[in-house]
């Protein structure tokens, strides 16, 4: 588990994470979204203790990360792929994370293999690809069986094989009942995989909430003969209908399903009934679009 | 599964024996260390530098290479951003700078007294006729040549601290040489009287002592200056563990 608690970084004048509080659980793959610079990885350096809160603190399975006699084994995690001396062979970094806690040779090779990387195992890594270094890092994440797996980006690079596996292995871990938390600046990579959802946005939170609550439905397109006579019958609290064409309304606060029934049972011929879906992707784009850091100009 | 002091120790050995320029940085200082020894006994043939002295001439330059060798280790953590994985393993952090700088300092004392050693005999093999013979079971010359090896051991240490203090390895590097090689040069410049009181305080004057089988007039005694650098080393270690410990990786 992961609870970050009211933390606040500031660099000078600049604040990057504003009283951000969050708890990834154990068992869930928790989504961590916001658009580029919204402070998603100041707060994951934060919660593995390389950066220091201006205020506010991290709890990695309910204690301080320094504290670990074993941290490793509380938290894997990949901040940055390819953040590895390009000179050494992936079996070698591996292998020096894995002796600082006495972890065997035999786990540096199981998590090559995990990653697809038994065979560039002696290559040096200045030759990988993104996307091999995304699998190193990851392979460095798994390295001492953590109760936490923490990822950063973790599909940039990644080919749509790669991208698969990723999510396999995501939902794999949680189910064994770790806790899993990935960032992502985009939300339909993110869609596919969490659970639990939350979204930052200079560097405040935005939403904490699951994927199915945070598409909501946004109303009902329908076209119809007789508009006047179908905005009679689904009149009702809460019913909004706008009329956007001649033959064309747009209606709220109810459902393709009533609409439809309540326009048989009157004998209102319809042409289309369309429920229009914002598109995760929309919802997200509306919820951060003030929060944005750099914008293209338009 | 546990975080140790050993553990670290060996992590850091993994990482200084894997890279394939350690092995060629502490080729070339082990090379210079040899060779200039072995050009100038060859090639001396004043009276005023002893067998053993002739040997180590190599030395500054060995202490370039071997500095340098340190400097890379401390400083490629930043500049290959691998100081994020190897924090959130060790996240207390420090034992991390006392590791690097146990291994570098002990690979470094290793290679370089073999290097003197080495020096030494082929000096000697190929020495001019102008100058004494000398032989190993000679006063001061197994401080001497043991001596270089620790001083080169401390350069070695000296260099990984500025490395992970600077976090640059161009900006750890120019520091280093700029200790050992501009700095003397520049106390010549001051009036002499404060010239001769600092001089033989200066890093690589005090080393140097340790190196010389004969001290000159207002030189520091052989271990005194040994002592006296390892200060600064301290002193390096200590500035570099304060940096690691409160600054954001």
């Amino acid at each position: 588990m992961i609870q970050v608690r009211e933390v606040t970084k500031r660099y000078g004048a600049k604040t990057v994470v504003d009283h951000l509080s969050f708890t990834a659980q154990p068992g869930q793959v928790t989504g961590f979204l916001g658009p580029n610079g919204a402070g998603k990885s100041t707060t994951m350096r934060m919660i593995v203790g390389l950066d220091r809160p201006t205020s506010g603190d991290v709890l990695v399975n309910g204690k301080p990360y320094a504290s670990s006699k074993a941290p490793l084994h509380e938290i894997g995690v990949l901040l940055e792929a390819k953040a590895v001396h390009p000179g050494r062979t992936a079996v070698s970094h591996l292998l020096a994370m894995a002796r600082t806690h006495g972890i065997p040779r035999s786990r540096v090779d199981e998590v090559l293999a995990l990653a697809g990387l038994s065979e560039v195992a002696h290559k040096r890594v200045g030759a990988f690809s993104l996307g091999m270094g995304q699998r190193l890092g990851i392979a460095a994440a798994l390295l001492g069986d953590p109760a936490v797996v923490m990822l950063d980006e973790p599909v940039n690079g990644l080919d749509p094989e790669g991208v698969l596996w990723v999510r396999t292995l995501l939902s794999g871990l949680a189910a064994e009942g770790r806790t899993v938390m990935l960032s992502s600046h985009l939300m339909s990579e993110v869609s596919l995989i969490a659970d639990h959802l939350v979204i930052v946005g200079r560097g405040k939170l935005l939403a904490d909430t699951t994927v199915a609550d945070f598409v909501t439905s946004e109303g009902v397109r329908v076209v119809t003969a007789a508009p006047d006579a179908l905005r009679t019958v689904i009149a009702a609290p809460g019913v909004t209908v706008t009329s956007t064409g001649a033959e064309e309304l747009f209606v709220t606060g109810t459902s393709a399903r009533e609409i439809g029934l309540a326009a048989a049972t009157r004998g209102i011929p319809l042409f289309e009934l369309t429920p229009q879906n914002a598109s995760l992707e929309e919802a997200f784009m509306d919820l951060t679009r003030d929060a944005v850091e750099y914008e293209a100009a338009r | 599964m546990k975080i140790t002091a050993g553990g670290v120790v060996a992590a850091e050995w993994t990482k200084f024996s894997s890279l394939r320029s350690t092995w060629i940085t502490t080729g070339i200082s082990v090379l210079l260390l040899i060779a200039f020894g072995a050009i100038a006994s060859a090639s001396f043939s004043g009276d005023n530098l002893s067998a053993v002295d002739l040997a180590l001439s190599g030395s500054i330059m060995a202490a370039l290479a071997v500095g340098v060798l340190g400097a890379l280790l401390g400083a490629s953590e930043y500049t290959t951003g691998m100081i994020r994985a190897t924090l959130a393993a060790v996240p207390r952090r420090t034992p991390v700078l006392w590791a690097k700088s146990l291994v570098a300092g002990l690979a470094a004392v290793v290679m370089m007294t073999a290097g003197a050693f080495a020096a030494f005999a082929l000096g000697s093999a190929v020495l001019n006729n102008g100058v004494a013979e000398m032989a190993l079971g000679d006063d001061g010359v197994l401080r001497v040549l043991f001596g270089a090896g620790l001083y080169l051991g401390l350069v070695a240490v000296l260099g990984v601290a500025l490395g992970m203090l600077v976090r640059s390895s161009a900006g750890a590097i120019a520091i280093l040489a700029g200790l050992l090689l501009i700095v003397p040069g520049l106390a010549a410049l001051l009036p002499d009287a404060i010239a001769d009181a600092i001089t033989p305080y200066l890093p690589s004057n005090a080393g140097n002592a340790v190196m010389a089988l004969t001290q000159s007039d207002g030189s520091l005694a052989p271990w005194t200056g040994l002592a006296v650098f390892a200060g600064y080393v301290i002193l390096t270690l200590v500035a570099a563990a304060f940096r690691l410990k409160k600054s954001d990786a």
